[in-house]
């Protein structure tokens, strides 16, 4: 019997730590990566905590799920850096209430952060192959509160318009006419904007009174060789 | 034998430029012309290493020498052969464009290195081996070499129209293993034929068959693929690029659209070529429906007045075609340098566009636009130049690319074209940090200076949106009506102001606000009479790009290097400027390999001093004077024929042909100290004189008819080809007499710096430009005279 308590705890004591492991690589890159520079919502850096990014990445990349870097997923698209992900959270003040609809799912990873904070996130992805996965995936770690849509997000989703916010993770040429259509007075749209080669900047665009207008808010730098800032 | 090795050399010289030349097509095609340009360079070096092989193992080879041949040639083919069937495996596995971001990829980039590098190192070493044991008629030897090399880039530039880049290595392929057909040792014939027609077997097989080469995830093409229901059903081969069609019922192209456009984007189909964008199929609006253009900041200049004849220069698919006849122009010329992709739309592609290009009022024209502006003498309303940097194009990338249309010199040339109100209309994507915008800025108001039109205001209006920023310059100065015209217009499109006669400051962040208005201020100072000194504080290279500096897209200033990497942080400082960074990482390992492969060898040899240093001197010095010479031709022929292809095959075939004329004469001249003397003084003469005439001289000459523009080039290059020709028999025929152990060594030295000196030139002309680098190849070649004077 003693055998087997030792076997069993050669079977688990290696999972066991890298467990504890990916916990408190998660806690640094928060510190490390998020607090550091400047995101302080409460409710982003709690889900940045609690949504477990080496799930979201091909098992090749998992040791390096929580370095301070976008990593590749396939199908030409990436999961972003960890920090433009708390901040596109972060920069549309996300309350439970809140409908949020998401232009490329990817991974799923922001569709999971959101669903930490949100009640209902909707997301859609033009890869098929992409859009199963992720919804596979979101269904496994128990977020039911994400529809994943495979499609074309350009229409955006007019069954549940308006939303409060669209973050758009797919980098566009330009922006659709149908989301600022389905975004509601005073929301929030976020989007990387810029040629896919170069360093692009993320966009935010709102609707107040009618009027739209955009801000510049900071360069998506660590983002070589993709279409966008996909994840 | 005696003969037929002079085929089989030309044979196997012709191999191997044609295979460099394919591989550049078809790993540039299926991952990124940087990655190719680096690996390939690396594998060059096989040249070098061959011969440091041959210093080594000399007396074994001249041993087997004829079977050796035979067997080196052979395998050179199979080797040619054998590396696509790898690649398919390598390319499967790692994506160049990850290099930076995943070191998993780095042992595949060695890889790709070492397995790309074994033809061209199997092949040198069959010509090093022939120089060495045929150096008494090294004069007739090396003029089978250039000219099977001269042969050999036009013999591709032929299978470039018949087929597709993955089937060319293994076309190529068949060459070197019919040399070594030709050169079977007679003993051993009868039991060598067989065998060796069976390998032909390998290439025919990867030609009717070709592997399939994984084209990159991150292509523009993949990414097109990756969409529902997209799918290819249009492909065509051309020197100009591989072209593929696509059908993509989900892209829409509309960049920079303004935010106030409610109406649906058309959906399009796309040309792809060699895996990246060229431009999108779409149909032409209709009379009741706005023109999606209207609503981006294209538009200003339709807005400021009803040009009737307009020009749109690189007008790939004819979509800013389309937008001039939509907006009343009567008379529009499109030119676009891509004559495949321009035949196609013009005919089995005409109806994607609603047979645009048939328009009684449109004229498209097959050439470079600059070449275009050079030879046209009409005035235009409106010209258009191409987008900078739309999601077709990237900075970083083409840093290195001569974009001879975005010099002052070019500008110049299109304001010579302007009618009496004549507007030039440039749009650029807003980068960050901000450079394309600042430099296309800077490139307007010194083009308006040097036309005397000192108050830049009243001819220069700039607009922005979200994402875009549009310039126009007029020729004359902008009335108050259109002024008004301009503000009300950023008004209903959610536009702000850049640049207006009495702009406010509030009017430039009206509805879209940057993070960093700086932008504004450095707008200011570019503008002013002061700019010299922001071009020199700035962190990156905004000063206009020169005709002798083409390279628009080159912002890096090497010595903010490390400034740029406490701002941005040290990952991010590749991605500025990816493809200058690949240039320098080139050279630098470029220079370690040939370190190791002819200097250190030098420590483990037993040869004596004497004429180690004059054959490094010598060698190296005509192997880069060589090299600068003919890259600086290239580049100066591409603007005179339209196009790079034209101008690589006649450039490479006159200069390699005139120099292996050059080379035949000079087995039957004295090999003295003074024929030396003579024949590089005249080298170093004519490139002096090339130097400073060529330029002057082929824009004289541009308008001549294509075939005879051919000829001429090919007189003036020939004179001193012929002369470039000589000293590299010459030399080594002189070793020969003294102390020919050194031979192979000379004829490493000589591939080593060969390829050294390419990347080498492009990295003067870039900071320096090309007058340099032609001043500095007669300099490589007074080094090898100094050299010849104390040999």
């Amino acid at each position: 019997m003693r055998y087997l308590y030792i076997l069993l705890a050669i079977f688990i004591f290696p999972w066991s730590i890298h467990a504890q492991n990916y916990e408190q690589e998660r806690e640094k890159m928060v510190t490390k990566q998020i607090l550091k520079r400047g995101v302080r919502d409460v409710r982003t850096l709690d889900a940045m905590r609690k949504v477990e990014r080496h799930l979201f990445v091909p098992p090749r990349y998992m040791r390096m799920a929580y370095d301070d870097s976008p990593l590749s997923i396939g199908y030409g698209q990436t999961i972003s850096q960890p920090y433009i992900v708390a901040y596109m959270t972060e920069i549309i003040e996300p309350k439970p209430s809140d409908k949020v609809l998401e232009i490329g799912t990817g991974s799923g990873y922001q569709a999971a952060v959101l669903a930490e904070i949100i009640d209902k996130v909707y997301t859609i992805e033009i890869v098929s192959e992409l859009a199963k996965t992720a919804s596979d995936r979101l269904q496994n770690l128990g977020y039911d509160n994400v529809k994943v849509i495979s499609g074309d997000g350009y229409n955006g989703f007019e069954e549940e318009a308006p939303f409060d916010a669209i973050v758009v993770t797919a980098a566009s040429e330009h922006i659709p006419p149908s989301l600022i259509k389905q975004l509601k007075e005073g929301g929030k749209m976020i989007i990387p904007v810029g040629s896919p080669f170069l360093v692009q900047t993320l966009m935010l665009i709102e609707k107040k009174d009618g009027k739209i207008s955009t801000s510049s808010l900071m360069p998506v730098k660590f983002v070589p060789f993709t279409r966008g800032q996909n994840q | 034998m005696n003969k037929r090795i002079y085929l089989s050399l030309g044979l196997l010289s012709a191999s191997l430029i044609a295979f460099q030349l394919s591989l550049m097509q078809l790993i540039s095609a299926v991952q990124w012309n940087h990655f190719a340009y680096m690996v390939i360079s690396i594998a060059l070096l096989g040249f070098g290493a061959s011969g440091t092989l041959l210093a080594f193992t000399r007396k074994w080879f001249e041993r087997h020498a004829e079977v050796a041949l035979y067997l080196l040639m052979t395998l050179t083919g199979v080797a040619m052969s054998g590396i696509i069937l790898f690649s398919s495996t390598l390319f499967g596995k790692f994506d160049t464009y990850l290099i930076f971001a995943d070191f998993l990829n780095v042992k595949y980039l060695f890889l790709s290195y070492f397995s790309f590098f074994i033809p061209f190192f199997l092949g040198a070493l069959a010509i090093g081996l022939i120089y060495t044991q045929y150096v008494s008629r090294i004069g007739t030897m090396y003029f089978a070499d250039l000219l099977g090399s001269g042969l050999g880039g036009i013999f591709l530039l032929g299978l470039l129209w018949v087929f597709y880049p993955v089937q060319l290595p293994a076309v190529v392929a068949i060459l070197p293993i019919v040399a070594g057909i030709f050169i079977i040792p007679k003993q051993w014939f009868k039991k060598l034929i067989i065998p060796s027609l069976l390998l032909l077997f390998l290439p025919v097989y990867l030609i009717i068959f070709p592997s399939q080469l994984p084209v990159s995830e991150f292509k523009g093409v993949s990414g097109a693929l990756n969409m529902p229901e997209s799918e290819i059903y249009m492909e065509r081969k051309s020197p100009y690029g591989h072209i593929q069609v696509i059908e993509a019922p989900s892209f829409r192209n509309a960049p920079g659209l303004s935010l106030s456009f409610t109406g649906d984007i058309p959906v399009g189909d796309i040309i792809y070529s060699n895996g990246d964008w060229f431009g999108p199929l779409t149909n032409r609006a209709q009379n009741d429906e706005a023109h999606f253009l209207d609503y981006t900041t294209h538009n200003l200049a339709y807005i400021i007045s009803e040009p009737t004849n307009v020009l749109v220069l690189d007008g790939r698919t004819g979509l800013h075609a389309d937008h001039a006849l939509w907006s009343g122009a009567e008379k529009v010329t499109i030119v676009e340098e891509n004559k495949k992709a321009l035949n196609l739309l013009n005919n089995e592609l005409a109806f994607k566009v609603d047979s645009l290009f048939s328009d009684a009022k449109l004229r498209s024209v097959g050439l470079h636009s600059r070449s275009f502006l050079l030879a046209d003498s009409s005035h235009y309303d409106l010209i258009v130049l191409p987008p900078i940097e739309s999601f077709g194009g990237s900075s970083g990338v083409n840093a290195l690319e001569e974009q001879y249309l975005l010099t002052v010199d070019a500008m110049n040339d299109t304001w010579n074209h302007l009618s009496d109100k004549g507007m030039i209309e440039v749009t650029s994507w807003m980068d960050y940090p901000v450079r394309n915008p600042l430099k296309i800025l800077a490139t307007l108001v010194e083009t308006l200076e040097q036309n005397k039109c000192m108050e830049i205001e009243q001819h220069l209006v700039s607009i922005r949106s979200w994402g875009t920023i549009t310039f126009v310059l007029k020729k004359t100065p902008f009335s108050s009506d259109e002024v008004s015209r301009i503000r009300s217009f950023c008004e209903q499109m959610y536009f702000d102001l850049v640049l207006l006669l009495g702009i406010t400051s509030s009017e430039r962040s009206a509805f879209n606000h940057l993070e960093d208005s700086s932008f504004f201020s450095y707008v200011d100072q570019i503008v002013s009479p002061e700019r010299d000194a922001f071009y020199k504080n700035y962190d990156f290279n905004i000063r206009p790009a020169t005709d002798n500096k083409p390279y628009f897209s080159q912002f890096l200033k090497l010595d903010r290097l490390s400034k740029l990497r406490n701002l941005f942080g040290q990952e991010a400082v590749p991605f500025l400027e990816i493809g200058y960074f690949i240039t320098l990482l080139t050279f630098i390992q470029i220079a370690l390999i040939a370190f190791i492969l002819i200097i250190f060898p030098l420590f483990f040899t037993k040869w004596k001093g004497k004429g180690k240093v004059y054959t490094l001197l010598y060698f190296s010095g005509i192997g880069i004077g060589f090299m600068f010479v003919e890259i600086i031709f290239i580049q100066q022929f591409i603007l005179y024929f339209g196009n790079p292809v034209t101008a690589a095959s006649a450039v490479l075939s006159g200069l390699l042909i005139s120099s292996g004329m050059g080379s035949l004469m000079s087995s039957r001249l004295k090999n003295n100290s003074r024929t030396i003397l003579i024949i590089l003084s005249l080298v170093i003469f004519f490139i002096l004189f090339y130097a400073f005439i060529l330029t002057p001289v082929l824009r004289v000459s541009i308008s001549l008819p294509f075939l005879v523009k051919i000829l001429f080039s090919i007189l003036l290059i020939s004179p001193v080809a012929f002369f470039m020709g000589m000293p590299f028999p010459i030399g080594l025929k002189h070793l020969d007499g003294h102390n020919n152990s050194l031979i192979p060594w000379a004829w490493g030295i000589n591939g080593c710096f060969s390829v050294i000196s390419t990347v080498l030139a492009t990295i003067i002309a870039v900071e320096a430009g090309f007058l340099w680098v032609m001043l500095l190849a007669s300099v490589a070649y007074g080094l090898a005279l100094v050299a010849s004077i104390f040999r």
